[in-house]
């Protein structure tokens, strides 16, 4: 079996403010093999932006600590990685994709200097002007071969063969046509029409999906192995939508790249990932491949979650919903987190908190212990009305 | 009053958005151009029916359902409320009628002023409509509060302190004050969770059970319409383009746009992932838009007529149904999914990714 791109083992994150300390990330464990798309679903508020934006490290710390668990990306464990070399990590190895297109554009360049900007930086570090990441075995551009280790100590260094200063200010003087039609290109990648007029305008001038577009291009013109897409398509509209993710689908056959995709909409994630983590209250609560939690949910929190969607007339009876309120984070409940709206609920849910443990019989026999689910009684979920 | 008569119709109603001419504009002396958010609208509401509206950003449901409280002033067509003309009401008729037509707006955080405490939130619309005084106004805030599931000690609590729920519960009870016989939903739950959307969709037609309220319920989320509307009509570009009963029509969508729009609601169940979808395109522009059919750009049966000439929104032979489409009778029967190709080769990439060995 190959590396996994990314290994998140057992993050807590926590945010101090003046009204106490919110327990946004708890004990969550993951990992991202290559090709592999990973979907986390969860409620406003169930930590998946806050682990979506600590694996890049993007979270301003402080408010939010890192208090304990690491995040190994090909090789590397980030929590360790200093402040001053976290933008080598962002970009060439990890891309990522917000959720509001316009907010994360920048509104006084061109699209073209947008693209282009991750492009030269990419540009600079391959010919050794600016420094780069050297996690792991693998190379981060697959359409390169790995490069050189020179003797130097470390996983993070700078690489600067003889004459690349020299090659690098030519190249910077001949540059803008090049990447120009390296731009071109990343828009044809994410089937822009008419890229050539697209270059030349202002984010403002563009409809919600073409932004989103614009974003995917950027992220993914750094070549990253590991693409982290924020709730990408919840500010547009279905058919948009619809257009964007078929977009995402058949690029992950082209880039191959893993993908961390987050959103709160079930109906996106059973169209996208290969495997779902179900997020409650900053953890996770189940966790299996996607066709198994949808079709056997092990825990009474996915059960009630996939029942609330709407989906029936109004004279067939009220939805059903989940009793109860999101916990504050700053005092969450003792134990299994879900237990004060939890129609199993015991004794035992109140004292330690369940283990994310593999379901018993198992579903999937040339798998075992892929499909997992924190709950105590999980053989009693499928009885569930 | 007759039971069958309409609660609300409208008319043929038009609003357009002048736009500011430039300077060079005025100089050349060009046309004076304008935003056609909403052209040529009719529909009825009956009493303690919902009508459904749904359509995309930009379609104008949003307009039509300020029109309708009137917060918009039409710029064409008329409003009919109880059989009586109020398109030009004007003063302290339009103040007095306002008690019969609410509007719970879209955003629950920008809706509810910050520095007012609950009871002045849900109590301003009884202020204003009987001039209550304080003391009134807050029995009457307390005795409503349960009926939208908020705990009446609230009362002097702040929006800030309610989560996103409990702020459109907020929202609803301020709606619900004047016992109003129509109130407009502009995305009542687009904001929120799939949960506690779940709950205030079932208070919604709890309330409606219980007191005969009519709903315009406008959002782009098609499972709170089929949950929460009786009928329903889909809006493209400011037209109305299919109109009928919600089961008929989400079940048997006529119009190509409908059952683009049914067809990119993404489904909660793996086993029915599509691969690609075939839609492409996006909104055109509502800047005096030209004859001929709003989606012909975007249509996968689109013929020659269609770019020339406005389809009318005629009734379909043998049903209730509303249809704008010319060529309606030659895709009715065409299955919304058959709009998604279940495989296909993906289009060269640009060599910038080349497989990996």
């Amino acid at each position: 079996m190959t590396d996994p791109v990314l290994e998140v083992e057992n993050l807590t994150i926590t945010y101090t403010v003046g009204a106490g300390t919110f327990h946004a990330v708890s004990d969550v464990s993951l990992r991202i093999y290559p090709g592999q798309v990973i979907g986390i679903v969860g409620e406003t508020g169930c930590g998946k932006s806050t682990l979506a934006q600590a694996i890049p490290r993007l979270l301003p710390e402080p408010p939010a600590t890192i208090g304990s668990g690491k995040i190994v990306f090909r090789g590397t464990d980030l929590v360790k990685v200093p402040k001053h070399q976290l933008p080598m990590v962002r970009g060439t190895g990890i891309g990522m994709i917000f959720q509001e297109p316009l907010n994360s554009l920048n509104p006084a360049f061109r699209v073209f200097d947008q693209i282009a900007e991750s492009i030269r930086i990419r540009h600079y570090r391959d010919i050794g002007w600016a420094r780069t990441f050297q996690g792991g075995t693998t190379p981060f551009d697959y359409s390169k071969p790995p490069p050189i280790a020179t003797g130097s100590a470390g996983p993070l260094k700078a690489i600067v063969p003889d004459g690349a200063l020299e090659q690098a200010a030519r190249n910077r003087l001949q540059s803008r046509s090049d990447y120009r039609q390296e731009v071109l290109e990343y828009l044809r990648l994410v089937r822009i029409n008419d890229p050539e007029t697209i270059l030349n305008l202002y984010p403002h001038e563009l409809s919600g999906g073409m932004r989103q577009r614009i974003m995917i291009a950027m992220a993914l013109s750094e070549k990253p192995s590991l693409l982290i897409a924020d709730e990408p398509t919840s500010a547009l509209d279905v058919t948009i939508q619809a257009q964007v993710l078929t977009l995402m689908k058949e690029l992950i056959d082209e880039v191959h790249a893993s993908i961390l995709f987050i959103s709160h909409d079930l109906g996106v994630i059973a169209e996208t990932a290969d495997e779902i983590g179900v997020m409650y209250a900053g953890r996770i609560v189940e966790y299996g491949p996607v066709a198994q939690v949808f079709q056997s949910p092990r825990h009474p929190y996915t059960k009630a979650l996939l029942k609330a969607a709407p989906a029936r007339y109004k004279s067939e009876g009220p939805l059903s919903s989940i009793a109860g309120s999101v916990p504050n984070l700053s005092r969450p409940p003792p134990g299994c987190r879900f237990h004060p709206r939890c129609p199993l609920v015991q004794e035992i849910c109140r004292g330690q908190p369940p283990p994310l443990a593999p379901i018993e019989p198992t579903a999937i026999p040339d798998q075992p212990g892929l499909h997992k689910s924190a709950c105590y009684f999980q053989k009693e979920v499928p009885g569930l009305p | 009053m007759n039971a069958s008569a309409p609660l609300l119709q409208i008319v043929d109603l038009q609003k357009l958005f002048p736009i500011t001419p430039s300077i060079g504009d005025t100089l050349s002396r060009r046309p004076m151009r304008a935003i056609h958010a909403v052209d040529g609208v009719s529909l009825t509401v009956m009493p303690g029916e919902t009508l459904g509206l749904i359509g995309e950003s930009g379609s104008g449901k949003t307009t039509l359902g300020w029109m309708l409280a009137r917060l918009h002033e039409p710029t064409g067509g008329s409003i009919w409320f109880d059989q009586q003309d109020v398109t030009h009401l004007q003063g302290t008729a339009l103040r007095t009628w306002r008690r019969n037509v609410q509007i719970v707006f879209q955003d629950p955080v920008g809706s509810l002023d910050p520095r007012l405490r609950v009871w002045q939130i849900v109590g301003e619309p009884i202020r204003a409509q009987e001039g209550l005084g304080r003391p009134d106004v807050r029995e009457r805030v307390r005795a409503l509060l349960p009926t939208v599931g908020l705990p009446p000690d609230c009362l002097d609590q702040y929006p800030h302190e309610f989560s996103g729920g409990g702020r459109q519960r907020l929202s609803l009870a301020r709606a619900l004050s004047v016992s109003p016989r129509m109130i407009v939903l502009d995305e009542p739950t687009s904001a929120l969770d799939v949960a506690v959307q779940a709950q205030i969709l079932n208070r919604l037609v709890e309330l409606q059970r219980s007191r005969g309220i009519a709903y315009v319920l406008i959002t782009h989320n098609v499972a709170a319409v089929r949950f929460a509307a009786d009928r329903v009509a889909v809006m493209y570009l400011g037209q109305i383009v299919e109109h009928g009963a919600v089961r008929s029509v989400l079940e048997h969508p006529v119009h190509p746009y409908t059952k683009a729009l049914l067809a990119a609601v993404p489904v909660p169940d793996a086993s029915r992932r599509r691969t690609r979808y075939r839609i492409g395109g996006d909104i055109p522009s509502l800047v005096d838009p030209k004859p001929g059919c709003r989606f012909a750009p975007r249509c996968p049966f689109v013929i020659d007529r269609c770019r020339t000439e406005d389809p009318p929104l005629l009734p379909m032979a043998g049903t209730d149904r509303l249809v704008a489409c010319h060529r309606a009778e030659e895709v009715k029967d065409i299955a919304p999914e058959s709009l998604l190709a279940t495989a296909g080769t993906p289009p060269p990439a640009a060599g910038l990714f080349p497989p990996v060995a």
